[in-house]
């Protein structure tokens, strides 16, 4: 009897020795950290991101998660941090995710962020003389132009505006050609606005448009009286806005009230997203947008039915969070990384390596190319709102 | 480790902002101009040490000259007028100055890169920390270097003549004039120091966010500058520390995990702290208490 005993003490022993590892293994978890607005005027991009992510982790997790360098198999976890839209607040956030474990972070919402993360983080791998942060961040929404050759550390998943508006306004002077004017508008005040109508202005006047003037306002303006009269004034065939969705719907609908009617109207890649539609859907009727972003092919579709179980929308940012997500599980299996506290430097300088390496990967509407300066080339089309909701367009052969 | 290094370079770079809007404070005048100087020291700093390839310390010291000169210049017209007219002439300046910089394009070509502001979309690459070899502790004790002597030359003014008379204009203006205090040059001097005290914050600011834009410079800022001292009490410079660790410690990054709720505790807990501590969260009484506990001998034989 007492040798039965001490054989199912030993027995228990052992089990509850070897419970906690098995355990572990079982629920091994590798924590990917997103960070963006999440308040002020354009949280609800921070929203969509952080649903996005963790929609994909879903998916992800659903096919049994990903492959780690040890062989085990861990399930991916989100975490998303709000920084305001504040470049010090950024700074912060960055700092605190970089003091964990985390090997990658995703983000930020806003391109002012972006200028100042990337600037912290060191501009040359391998240079010693620079004492800049060595952790990767892959952005998914900050948009304006050029902003990853700040840094080799600093890589995105976003559109080049240059080429969506480039292709826009030229296949604008071919489907319209009775259209000779055009009249801009622009938040000033925002980075990727004020950028992207530079792109807008000059890509017009290059294919032969005559730009009449251009009107300015502010991203926390709500009166649009004075700049929509000069528009009026100017009666200009096209009306391009580059502004974001809160006050391109004031523009608009100050443009409805003037009785500004004109024969084409453009807007920023930002605003075809579901918030314009809530906002001024009437208003917006027949704005045409390029965007890497539309529900038209199935994994499209089925990522934005997985974003709004997570109480999201899928946009043209959001969507490229959701890219990344699987970018980063691919990056993680080819690049073996561990995910281990003792191996958190090695397993940064992997992943900065691997995803620096990549020359293509998969995005919902297709292939998505990568430059050597660690920027995507997506695939594109053009939207337009009619009755209420975004439709395709034109697809241009790319 | 990093992030409480970059936390406490937050927090050292926020209390000289409090610090110049605590001069100021002393002579009884709510200024929300500390933005506008702050924008010029960032401005100056980043220009010279990048586009002039200016060592950091001149650069700094000449962003506080210029920022008090500007201070100086305003403070003369900014301050014949009092309280709320005072309050809108001051932010109708920093007004002036975000929009200058909103304009302000000065770019040269270095390479394949254009550095300098340029307008709207900012002024970037100010990497004078990372390229010279900085860690994020150098940097920090650098930013604390500086905030100490500035703290240090404040603790000593305030309990100078000087100190009196600003106290005295603050409390009274009237009988300050009765006992032949000239009240202009009182103002005028406690916002050039206060200018001075903002551009050297600005010009570190601009160093270690490595972008700066125009929007940063805006009210908010201004706002926040006037808080810290209001909220930490004008009894002695701690009081402004204690704000700033406070609100960018405790309010901005310790309650991050809160999510969404961040902000609604935020102004909550900041319209608690003026109502349970309205003469400060460190006033006269509380500082006679700590010199009590930790030096009892000397306030009996003080008394």
């Amino acid at each position: 009897m007492r040798r039965l005993h001490s054989a199912l003490a030993v027995l228990l022993a052992g089990s509850m020795l070897s419970l906690p590892g098995s355990l572990a293994a079982q629920e091994r978890t590798v924590k990917i950290t997103g960070f963006g607005a999440k308040s002020g005027v354009v949280r609800v991009f921070g929203i969509n991101s952080e649903a996005a992510m963790k929609a994909a982790a879903e998916e992800i997790n659903k096919k049994g998660g990903v492959t780690l360098g040890d062989n085990t198999k861990a399930k991916l976890v989100v975490e998303f941090l709000d920084d305001r839209c504040n470049a010090e607040e950024g700074i912060s956030v960055v700092r605190r995710i970089a003091s964990t474990d985390a090997f990658v972070a995703v983000g930020p919402t806003c391109s002012n962020v972006a200028e100042s993360l990337f600037g912290i983080l060191q501009k040359k791998v391998g240079d010693a003389s620079d004492s800049g942060l060595q952790f990767p961040i892959f952005a998914d929404v900050a948009a304006k132009g050029g902003l990853a050759k700040i840094s080799e550390w600093a890589f995105r998943n976003v559109p080049s505006e240059f080429e969506m508006y480039k292709s826009l306004i030229a296949w604008v002077r071919k489907e319209h050609p009775g259209l000779k004017t055009m009249y801009g508008g622009v938040e000033k005040d925002f980075a990727h606005s004020n950028a992207t109508y530079g792109v807008m202005k000059g890509q017009a006047e290059g294919a032969g448009l005559q730009v009449l003037g251009t009107a300015e306002w502010l991203l926390n303006d709500t009166s649009f009286s004075t700049q929509v009269r000069d528009m009026k004034r100017a009666n200009a065939d096209i009306v391009a806005i580059s502004a974001h969705p809160f006050t391109t719907c004031g523009v608009l609908k100050e443009m409805a009230r003037q009785g500004v009617k004109p024969k084409l109207l453009i807007g920023l890649t930002s605003s075809s997203s579901i918030e314009t539609l809530q906002g001024c859907a009437r208003q917006a009727e027949g704005i045409i947008i390029p965007t890497s972003f539309a529900p038209v092919t199935p994994e499209a579709k089925a990522a934005a039915d997985q974003v709004a179980k997570f109480g999201g929308s899928a946009d043209l940012h959001s969507a490229a969070a959701y890219e990344i997500m699987f970018i980063l599980k691919d990056v993680i299996e080819s690049q073996k990384i561990m995910a281990k506290p003792d191996t958190v430097q090695a397993d940064r300088e992997k992943m900065r390596k691997g995803l620096a390496a990549l020359t293509e990967t998969k995005g919902l509407l297709g292939k998505v190319g990568r430059t050597a300066d660690r920027e995507a080339i997506k695939p594109y089309l053009y939207v337009h709102a009619k009755d209420g909701s975004w439709q395709v367009l034109h697809r241009p052969a790319l | 480790m990093d992030f409480y290094l970059g936390l406490i370079q937050i927090i050292g770079v926020h209390t000289l902002l409090g610090l110049s809007a605590y001069c100021v404070l002393l002579t009884g005048q709510v200024s929300l101009a500390q933005a506008g100087f702050f924008a010029i020291g960032a401005y100056l700093a980043g220009m010279l040490t990048v586009l002039a390839q200016w060592p950091l310390i001149p650069a700094l010291a000449l962003a506080g000259v210029v920022s008090a000169a500007v201070a100086c210049a305003i403070g003369f017209p900014a301050l014949r007028v009092k309280g709320l007219m005072l309050v809108v002439a001051t932010v109708a300046f920093g007004e002036a100055v975000r929009l200058f910089f909103f304009n302000f394009t000065y770019q040269i070509q270095a390479g394949a890169l254009h550095l300098g502001p340029h307008g709207a979309e900012g002024f970037r690459q100010i990497r004078y920390f990372p390229e010279n070899g900085w860690s994020t502790l150098d940097v920090v004790l650098f930013i604390w270097v500086v905030v100490a002597l500035v703290m240090a030359g404040l603790w000593w003014l305030d309990r100078s003549r000087v100190g009196a008379v600003l106290r005295a204009v603050g409390e009274d203006e009237l009988a300050a004039q009765s006992v032949g205090i000239n009240i202009t040059a009182v103002k005028v001097s406690a916002m050039t120091v206060g200018g001075f005290i903002a551009g050297i914050g600005g010009g570190i600011f601009a160093h270690y966010t490595t972008h700066i834009e125009h929007a940063q410079f805006g009210v908010v800022l201004a706002t926040f500058a006037i808080a810290y001292p209001i909220l930490g009490g004008l009894s002695n410079v701690f009081g402004t520390l204690l704000a700033v660790i406070f609100i960018q410690g405790f309010l901005i990054e310790g309650l991050r995990f809160m999510g969404d709720w961040r902000n609604l505790l935020f102004g909550g807990l900041i319209v608690l702290a003026m109502n349970v501590r309205p003469r400060g969260l460190l006033d006269a009484g509380t500082t006679r208490a700590l010199k009590r506990l930790f030096s009892p001998g000397r306030e009996q034989s003080g008394a």
